[in-house]
């Protein structure tokens, strides 16, 4: 008798820590799965590092950042400096005398391409058609709603077909090599400069693929 | 002050707006076309460069029809280099003051710019009825919640006052009562205590008696508690799902997804460096130098996008950039503990790897988490089934190397990079 009330009780403990189990896997399971906080840390002295990341406070300099710019003037090694001034002045005087230094290969023409595509074509078009997507009714359904989003100003297209002129006044198609340098180095109208984000190299790689897009 | 004010320029502009309404009804012909104006401004992108009300790239169009005549107007839309080169005056004063010249739209005819005139003349009269309205009600609004709020503060000091003086009397009357009642409150208080002792304790053991109750809440705390420390202990050291809030309520959802940027438009560094790097604000800048969104924030810039212009100094108004700037603090959502290395290039370009394998569908989060779990394991798995892409430059030394070590020809500790600094300087 004894024996078995033994048997029993093991038998309803072990269902319960069945059932405490599972409950507790189903609860565990609730959320999206997104959380606030980033929980615990083991052994956060190996964790973290003890040098500052470049987007880190810091407060040994005094605007408090660790990213710091370089000293004005300096440049790195390999660097030729563009040195037209953002007028428009400088932009005739580099239109009529800059040219590219880089020899028209299938490889550059392709890294051209894929560089026009990532920086360019949002707004250009991917075939330089001035239809990039930013120019096009566009519509976006998130925690606000549905809503439409603002246009940007379509450019001019690049084609000879089109024969569409620049603001300052050539003709696309005709745009040399310095006036396209110059103009994705300072930006022109709503286009802003994109110095900062392609090298003076990747730059005339664009340069010799909107070539491309002009014979068209 | 400032909420009275606000309540009454709102009535003001909603009278205004009415008052505009019932315009535009007895002017129905004229507003048609207006609305057709409407439209063809928005769709050619007018507004990117002429905010209404005040001078952007381009000048404030209000008011156009009074300053320009209609031909002038037309032809300028069409071609306004061909202007300025052929020296018309008013070209050359604009070109002056405005370092872009417009874009040519040559496809518009003359009856859709007579359209769109029409609707900036609308505007205009909207703009007119609401600067004469709601900005004189609002002055004299303004003035008028000053003196009421002067007569309120007083009113509120003296009901302070009287109320002060009441509280003292009532407080002087109670203690009295209690000085005269004592006894009588000792015996309420002593049964009182009593009927609530019993109270707690009833309910206590009624609980403790029904013991599938018991085991019920019991079961329920274990089960919570077990989960709570599953997730905790499971995640630590493990921010899979982690999303903090961000200084700037930037959605990917509507960078990425809607308007199709490459995510190397502005995280260039994945494909050169370690790092896949935060933008700084100048690439920011190059859109949103002109995309303001002050189409949901009726005609104000929205306010995430002015935390970016405060952040860079930009000024609007001059379209210029000031010195005053400020860093946005983002946080960081992507921890690798300081002992493991990764690097983005070796993965996005030698590799091939593409940006959601890890990251996930980023282009549909309105805000960004952490989508995978960046353990030791995650890594290793992927590394077990990847096979090396070997279409690039970047193993070319390596497949050298084996071929002559197959050959038999001689090789050195330093032809396989045994002289390269970071081999004992690390």
């Amino acid at each position: 008798m004894k024996e078995n009330m033994l048997v029993m009780n093991k038998k309803n403990f072990l269902g319960t820590v069945c059932v405490a189990v599972a409950l507790s896997a189903v609860v565990s399971a609730c959320g999206d799965g997104t959380t606030r906080s980033a929980g615990w840390e083991f052994s956060p002295n190996m964790y973290e590092p003890l040098a500052f990341n470049p987007d880190q406070p810091n407060p040994n300099f005094k605007d408090n950042k660790t990213a710091q710019l370089p000293p004005t003037g300096s440049d790195p090694i390999g660097f030729v400096r563009f040195e037209y001034p953002n007028t428009t002045e400088g932009y005739t005087q580099a239109g009529l005398e800059v040219k590219s230094p880089l020899a028209m290969t299938d490889e550059n023409l392709k890294q051209g391409e894929a560089l026009f595509l990532t920086y360019c074509a949002v707004c250009h078009g991917k075939d330089g058609n001035g239809d990039g997507q930013l120019t096009k009714d566009r519509k976006v359904n998130d925690s606000r709603g549905e809503r439409e989003l603002e246009k940007f100003p379509p450019p001019p297209s690049f084609h000879r077909s089109a024969g569409a002129k620049s603001t300052r006044g050539t003709v696309m198609a005709d745009l040399s090599d310095g006036q396209i340098f110059h103009t994705i180095t300072y930006g022109y109208n709503a286009m802003g400069s994109h110095a900062s984000q392609l090298t003076p190299d990747e730059r005339w790689r664009v340069v010799m693929y909107v070539h491309e897009l002009q014979k068209k | 002050m400032r909420n009275i004010s606000s309540v009454l320029g709102r009535l003001a502009k909603s009278i205004s707006v009415s008052l505009v309404l019932l315009f535009a009804v007895t002017t129905a012909a004229q507003a048609q076309d207006a609305a057709n104006g409407a439209a063809l401004f928005k769709a050619n992108a007018c507004q990117s460069c002429h905010t209404l009300g005040r001078n952007g790239v381009g000048p404030d169009l209000l008011g156009l029809s009074e300053r320009r005549e209609m031909g002038w107007i037309v032809k300028w839309i069409h071609n306004p280099q061909g202007m300025i080169d052929a020296g018309d005056p008013i070209a050359l004063e604009l070109k002056g003051k405005y370092p872009t010249v417009m874009t040519p739209f040559a496809s518009l005819s003359e009856s859709d710019i007579a359209d769109m005139v029409a609707y900036l003349d609308a505007e205009k009269v909207k703009a007119e009825e609401k600067k004469n309205s709601p900005a004189a009600a609002g002055a004299a609004a303004s003035s008028d919640a000053n003196t009421m709020m002067i007569i309120g503060l007083v009113a509120l000091f003296v009901v302070a006052i009287a109320v002060i003086f009441a509280l003292n009397r009532v407080t002087k009357t109670l203690e009295r009562v209690i000085a005269n009642n004592q006894a009588a409150i000792a015996e309420a208080q002593a049964r009182h205590e009593e009927a609530g002792e019993s109270n707690t304790a009833k309910f206590a053991q009624a609980f403790l008696k029904n013991k599938k109750l018991v085991f019920f809440v019991v079961l329920m705390v274990v089960g919570l508690l077990g989960a709570a420390g599953w997730n905790t202990m499971w995640n630590v050291g493990v921010h899979q799902g982690y999303k903090p809030v961000q200084p700037i309520k930037f959605s990917h959802q509507i960078h990425a997804g809607v308007n199709q940027i490459e995510c190397q438009y502005c995280h260039g560094g994945a494909f050169k460096s370690k790092n896949a790097s935060i933008p700084s604000a100048n690439v920011c800048m190059n859109c949103h130098n002109t995309v303001t969104a002050s189409d949901h924030y009726d005609g104000q810039t929205s306010p995430e996008i002015a935390k970016l212009y405060r952040a860079v100094d930009w000024d609007q108004e001059t379209r210029t950039y000031g010195t005053n700037t400020r860093p946005i603090e983002w946080v960081r959502i992507h921890n690798l503990p300081d002992f493991a290395y990764f690097n983005h290039s070796q993965h996005v370009v030698v590799a091939g790897v593409e940006c959601q394998t890890c990251h996930g569908p980023i282009q549909d989060m309105e805000e960004v988490y952490q989508y995978s779990p960046l353990t030791m394991k995650w890594c290793v798995d992927c590394h077990k089934e990847t096979e090396v892409n070997k279409d690039n430059a970047y193993y070319d030394q390596l497949i050298e190397a084996h071929e002559k070590l197959k050959k038999g020809e001689k090789m050195t500790a330093a032809m396989i990079g045994g002289l390269e600094c970071g081999k004992c300087h690390y």
